[in-house]
């Protein structure tokens, strides 16, 4: 057994992870993915928040309900054209007394190309199943636990819910074009029709999957010089020991706990 | 049963630990096992901690003497170390085993015949320094405190101790009354906090404990 022996059962792991993970800094990224045909820029940040901690021998944490808010920007450019009729204004003549017939030119307007910004909020949820690190990194022990398993992602929000907030973010910017008026609705229709729950998934799920599954929990994190007392005075300075070894695991007996043990030397 | 037990918080640490925990103090912090009047200790330093003389009338400067401890060694309980007859280690308590070195200055006066107006006013210096060294058993308890902000500290507290192989009794009463009175003043200046004593893991507030049991001191908690 163990010179040093500190164990911690379900209640206290989930209100040890939930403070862990409320003081991990936001995380963020940024980039470009398809959005359906389209090409979207995004910066996305977010932070987690616990759910309930269910702790598995030998050495699985799981954590139901793993809750990650996040916010994105999106921004993408359509090319209206390829979702609206060409609009032409037809070639109209008239007949003119002594100078004759005379004929406007086929007028035929082509559709801009239209910058969309688009801010999203929103959250998902995932079960995690947890693995158990232990290393010695820097002169410090740290025991992190670190995602093995995701289970499906679930947003928040559904993602047709998501397609309405785009098709309202792409409404104002489509009313600043002269004549687009009778087709508003068939470019926004055909917009997020274009984009497409799969287009949306496929977009949000590869940018939100990796901060979960990249996610480490911070458990324990001591130098290995560790200090006993601090100085008190000239004549009575620091007291140090040696944190030899570190290993963590989960222990099974009448309740779960997670156990973490200890050798020391002077 | 679990380690937990009706708490959230378990911690604990073995008497191997305990005892690392105290040769890493007394390395750190020498001066706890050596104390010294003046003429021995001049000055308190990280070696050794001054002490006032002994002061008795005709003797100028009081009796200087010195004590000088080896780091002990704990015994929790249950029972691992022998001890002496006499000596029995109860549920809740630990042993200790050290050995203690008494010195005094065995100082000469002179006599006054001869001298024109000077007394014998010699200062603190060492003259014969005789010592002795005994082996001390003793038995004590831990005492604790602890605050709702998670902080909080064991020391030891010395109870009884036990010398070997002194006569007449009744001189083995008196050295043992005076030594446990040292060593349970040493001892309990020697705070060690229970954060140290689960090597940092697992902030709690205690709600049980700390106590000695299996060879060990545990505590538990709430986080």
């Amino acid at each position: 057994m163990a010179e040093i022996i500190a164990a911690i059962d379900e209640g206290g792991a989930s209100d040890l992870l939930s403070d862990a993970i409320a003081a991990m800094p936001p995380v963020a990224s940024s980039g470009s993915g398809s959005l359906g045909p389209f090409t979207a820029g995004y910066s996305v940040q977010g932070h987690f928040t616990s759910g309930s901690v269910d702790l598995i021998a030998p050495s699985t944490v799981r954590i139901d309900h793993l809750h990650f808010d996040w916010h994105i920007d999106l921004s993408f450019q359509i090319d209206l054209d390829d979702f609206l009729p060409t609009f032409c204004i037809p070639q109209a003549c008239v007949d003119i007394p002594c100078v004759g017939r005379v004929c406007t030119p086929r007028i035929c307007l082509s559709w801009p190309t239209i910058s969309v910004s688009v801010p999203l909020d929103d959250f998902a949820e995932a079960s995690a199943d947890f693995g158990i690190n232990v290393s010695l990194a820097g002169g410090n022990w740290k025991v992190q636990i670190v995602v093995q398993n995701v289970s499906q992602l679930q947003f928040g929000l559904t993602t047709a819910a998501v397609l309405g907030l785009i098709a309202v973010a792409v409404t104002p910017i489509l009313l600043l074009i002269p004549f687009i008026g009778p087709f508003i609705a068939i470019a926004v229709d055909a917009i997020i029709a274009t984009i497409g729950i799969a287009g949306l998934t496929g977009f949000l799920g590869p940018i939100i999957s990796p901060f979960i599954s990249g996610l480490k929990i911070p458990v324990y994190d001591q130098p290995k010089h560790f200090k006993v007392l601090p100085a008190s005075g000239p004549n009575d300075p620091d007291v140090f020991i040696e944190l030899d070894s570190v290993s963590a695991d989960v222990q099974h007996s009448n309740e779960d706990e997670l156990v973490l043990s200890v050798d020391i030397s002077p | 049963m679990s380690l937990t037990d009706s708490a959230e918080v378990f911690g604990s640490i073995h008497e191997t630990a305990l005892n690392d925990m105290l040769h890493a103090f007394f390395s750190a912090r020498p001066r706890y096992l050596r104390y010294g009047s003046q003429a021995f200790a001049p000055t308190t330093t990280v070696n050794e901690t001054s002490i006032s003389a002994i002061p008795f009338p005709g003797i100028p400067g009081g009796i200087d003497w010195q004590v000088t401890f080896q780091i002990p060694g704990v015994d929790l309980f249950k029972q691992s170390q022998a001890l002496p007859a006499g000596l029995t280690l109860g549920p809740g308590q630990f042993s200790l085993h050290t050995t203690v070195e008494l010195c005094v200055n065995c100082v000469q006066r002179r006599d006054d015949r001869g001298n024109t107006g000077t007394k014998d006013r010699r200062g603190h210096h060492l003259d014969q320094v005789t010592c002795t060294k005994l082996g001390v058993f003793g038995i004590g308890h831990i005492d604790s405190w602890n605050n709702s902000n998670g902080d909080g500290a064991v020391r030891l507290r010395v109870d009884t101790v036990e010398l070997v192989d002194i006569t007449p009794d009744a001189l083995e009463t008196v050295l043992e009354c005076i030594i446990k009175m040292i060593l349970d003043a040493v001892l309990s200046q020697i705070e060690l906090p229970l954060k140290a004593l689960r090597a940092g893991a697992f902030q709690l507030v205690v709600t049980n404990g700390p106590e000695i049991d299996d060879d060990r001191i545990k505590v538990f908690g709430n986080v």
